[in-house]
């Protein structure tokens, strides 16, 4: 009963044709009182052109109708009858008739053409993002997520997208629209792990009446997971339209995704996923596990560092000393791998906190002590820095990263000056040694991850984490590492620039005293 | 040994950490006692408690918080823990838990003997009620609230003196941000860490000889304050001191 169906549908259009003619009327009796138009049915052309090119066909033949039965009982004589309709008035409504029809044509051509260009234009758009987003995914849940919203914008029905290797939707950051029925998730686990029965989906009926369809998006292509679609109500006339349109949608979208070779993106970035993962393992494995003999080491070295036989004897205590300091370096060194692992894999989550600058700096000289032994260090600190809004850990961290390198640096005897000061909006805060600097060049590849000076490689030990660790520390709360040099030989300043935050400092300090 | 070591109980599964601190803790006059697990050191505490217990927070059969509260539940004996490093939250915990301090593994020995006497003198301190607490140039005699450098007299400020008061009934130890500033400025204000920094800036100022290299208050990162002692006393003399 297509004809039917489509006839209620136009029911409110051909009420609002009928009104148009109404509002005609009411205006044209008006206009009566004072004016006599001659050819006053032809007025009606109005509502009848009007409803034509806003609803259609049908509504404008209503409009024609209601247009001539109004003239005849308004406007002719014997007035308010519908009595003895004359030729002109047949021959006006056979015209009103053909106008409609005409016009009504004409229009839905053109509205039909506006509205496929609109789509073509939308769904141009979607690809487009769509290629976009995966360009620029870098791992598969990314992938997975661009092909849901790209699907659901093709669809327009509410649809949940399962990665291929997990039973879990995949993740678009907004886990309401995630869930599905049991009983859906059940059919999307069967076809997952290969035991569906059709190629071309499965009909789900949930505890509300609604109809799901669950279906892998590619029949071919099974890396693209299984998607399931939200049909409506299971008593819907319109259930096999929909289904019909979106297995056309699907058809077609997994054209797309073939074309677009969305299969090999996805397979290149789990094993990219999977080889980060066993990297960091093994990294975080390994220094854990060189952690736990190296407290037994140091602890040792420093029970015979002090005690009274070994320093008695200047030469075992020179020997204690070595074992301690290098254990100590030891320490470090692995301490620095750790933090690379923790900056590669972006788990570095500062937990900021009102600090004094000058806490910061003597605890970095505290740990580094043992470091700076053969140096002098001066520091200088201006004592009415406002506080800064940083994490400590990280802060400290990285400072001690750049006293290590001035320390490495630079020969025995010679001066490490820090310095703390205020820079107009910036806390200042520079390491300067009389060591070895860095050339132009050089100074192009500092912080770079890895990266050594080849003046260095074959006679300063270290593996080029130093700066690269301190500046992703610095930029994670919210600062930034700068460093200058005179040229080669003439020595370096690394330092570490923070915003101030100079109101929020001053009502602060007024509370405190309370 | 003389009876008048004082005994310390060394809880690490790790035999050869155990066996560094019973070197490292014998040649400071310690008596030493060792347990590889959190339910043997239990045991031992409680047949026969020590003057002190170092714990090590990986243990195979507990967690470290577990074994604090536990021991913490029936005594009062200080409690060092020893702890990994980059987890400033759960050192947080532990000592709010009740442990005296913690040093970081891995560490040197004397600085595990430094804590170990603090906490030794804390308990000394607060079973005699001691009125007068030294700290290098740094006086503070509580009988008569009165704090001086040098024999001079340091005019403070009623939070000032309140928090070097704190310090001092735990001196040599570390204390938390948080119980300083539930003690300072009421529960209220426990998140508040600026006014902490603010106000240790002024006293540092007061007290200090030069505030930006403080050697008296001490900032722990990430945890909070500690008031240094003066020089390292040996394991017997601060035994005696208990003992009188």
């Amino acid at each position: 009963m297509p004809n039917l169906t489509r006839l209620r549908a136009e029911l409110p259009n051909i009420g609002w044709a009928l009104v148009l003619v109404a509002a005609m009327t009411a205006v044209m009796l008006i206009v009566n009182q004072y004016v006599q138009p001659t050819n006053r049915s032809s007025i009606y052309l109005i509502p009848v052109l009007a409803a034509a090119a806003r609803w259609g066909v049908i509504p404008a033949v209503a409009a024609a109708v209601a247009s001539i039965l109004a003239s005849v009982f308004f406007f002719y004589e014997p007035v308010y009858s519908f009595k003895v309709p004359q030729t002109p008035q047949l021959v006006n409504l056979a015209l009103f008739i053909v106008i409609a029809l005409v016009t009504g044509r004409l229009t839905a051509v053109l509205r039909e053409q506006a509205d496929r260009a609109r789509r073509r234009e939308n769904e141009v758009r979607d690809l487009y993002a769509f290629s976009r987003r995966l360009g620029l995914a870098r791992a598969d849940e990314d992938i997975y997520a661009a092909i849901q919203e790209h699907l659901s914008s093709l669809i327009q029905r509410r649809s949940v997208l399962f990665e291929s290797d997990s039973a879990s939707p995949v993740d678009t950051g907004r886990p309401e629209e995630r869930l599905v029925p049991e009983a859906v998730h059940s059919e999307v686990t069967k076809h997952l792990e290969g035991e569906a029965t059709s190629d071309t989906g499965t009909i789900v009926k949930d505890n509300s009446n609604n109809v799901w369809l669950v279906r892998h998006v590619a029949p071919n292509t099974k890396e693209f997971g299984v998607i399931a679609i939200d049909l409506g109500d299971a008593a819907s006339r319109e259930l096999a339209d929909v289904r019909g349109r979106v297995d056309g949608v699907m058809a077609d979208a997994a054209a797309t995704l073939d074309r677009m070779d969305v299969a090999r993106v996805i397979d290149e970035a789990r094993m990219r996923a999977e080889t980060e993962v066993l990297r960091e393992a093994l990294i975080g494995s390994v220094s854990h596990e060189l952690r736990t003999p190296l407290a037994s080491i140091l602890g040792s070295a420093t029970v015979l560092c002090n005690a009274a036989p070994v320093t008695g004897d200047e030469r075992l205590a020179a020997l204690a000393n070595v074992i301690r300091d290098e254990a100590e370096r030891l320490n470090s060194d692995i301490q620095n791998l750790l933090d690379a692992t923790r900056i590669s894999s972006q788990s570095v989550k500062p937990l900021r906190q009102w600090y004094d600058l000058a806490d910061l700096v003597n605890s970095a000289l505290v740990r580094r002590d043992w470091r700076l032994a053969d140096h002098v260090v001066a520091m200088d600190v201006a004592n009415d820095l406002p506080l800064i809004y940083v994490d400590p850990v990280l802060m400290e961290q990285a400072l001690v990263q750049i006293i290590d390198n001035a320390a490495k640096y630079s020969p025995a005897g010679s001066k490490i000056l820090v310095t703390a000061r205020r820079e107009g909006n910036e806390i200042v805060l520079a390491v300067t040694d009389q060591g070895t600097g860095f050339t132009e060049e050089e100074r192009e590849h500092l912080g770079e991850r890895f990266f050594r000076g080849a003046r260095h490689l074959s006679n300063t030990p270290g593996s080029g984490l130093g700066l690269w660790i301190a500046k992703a520390f610095v930029n994670a709360c919210d600062g930034q590492v700068s460093a200058t040099s005179r040229g080669a030989h003439r020595g370096a300043t690394v330092s570490i620039h923070l915003p101030v935050a100079d109101e929020a400092i001053l009502q602060l300090e007024r509370a405190a005293d309370d | 040994m003389t009876s008048d070591s004082p005994v310390v109980l060394v809880v690490d599964d790790e035999i050869q950490i155990r066996r560094f601190l019973r070197a490292g803790f014998e040649l400071d006059g310690f008596t030493v006692e060792e347990a590889e697990n959190g339910n043997n050191a239990i045991r031992k505490a409680t047949l026969s408690p020590p003057d002190l217990i170092i714990v090590d927070l990986g243990l195979p059969d507990m967690d470290g918080s577990e074994i604090v509260q536990r021991l913490r539940a029936w005594s009062g004996v200080p409690l060092i823990v020893l702890s990994v490093r980059s987890n400033e939250a759960e050192k947080v915990r532990l000592l709010q838990a009740g442990a005296d301090d913690y040093v970081v593994k891995p560490f040197g020995m004397a600085e595990l003997l430094a804590r170990a006497h603090a906490a030794l003198r804390r308990r000394v301190t607060t079973s005699a009620g001691e009125p007068i607490i030294k700290s290098g140039r740094l006086t503070i005699d509580f009988g008569a609230r009165l704090v001086t450098i040098d024999g001079e007299r340091v005019p403070l400020t009623p939070k000032e003196y309140r928090l070097l008061q704190v310090l001092a009934q735990h001196a040599g130890n570390v204390v938390t941000h948080q119980h300083l500033l539930k003690e300072v400025w009421g529960t209220p204000h426990v998140d508040d860490v600026h006014y902490l920094r603010i106000v240790v800036r002024k006293l540092r100022q007061k007290i200090e000889a030069d505030a930006t290299k403080p050697q008296i208050l001490l900032t722990e990162l990430g945890i909070g304050y500690r008031l240094a002692t003066g020089a390292p006393e040996t394991a017997g003399a601060a035994k005696q001191a208990a003992d009188s």
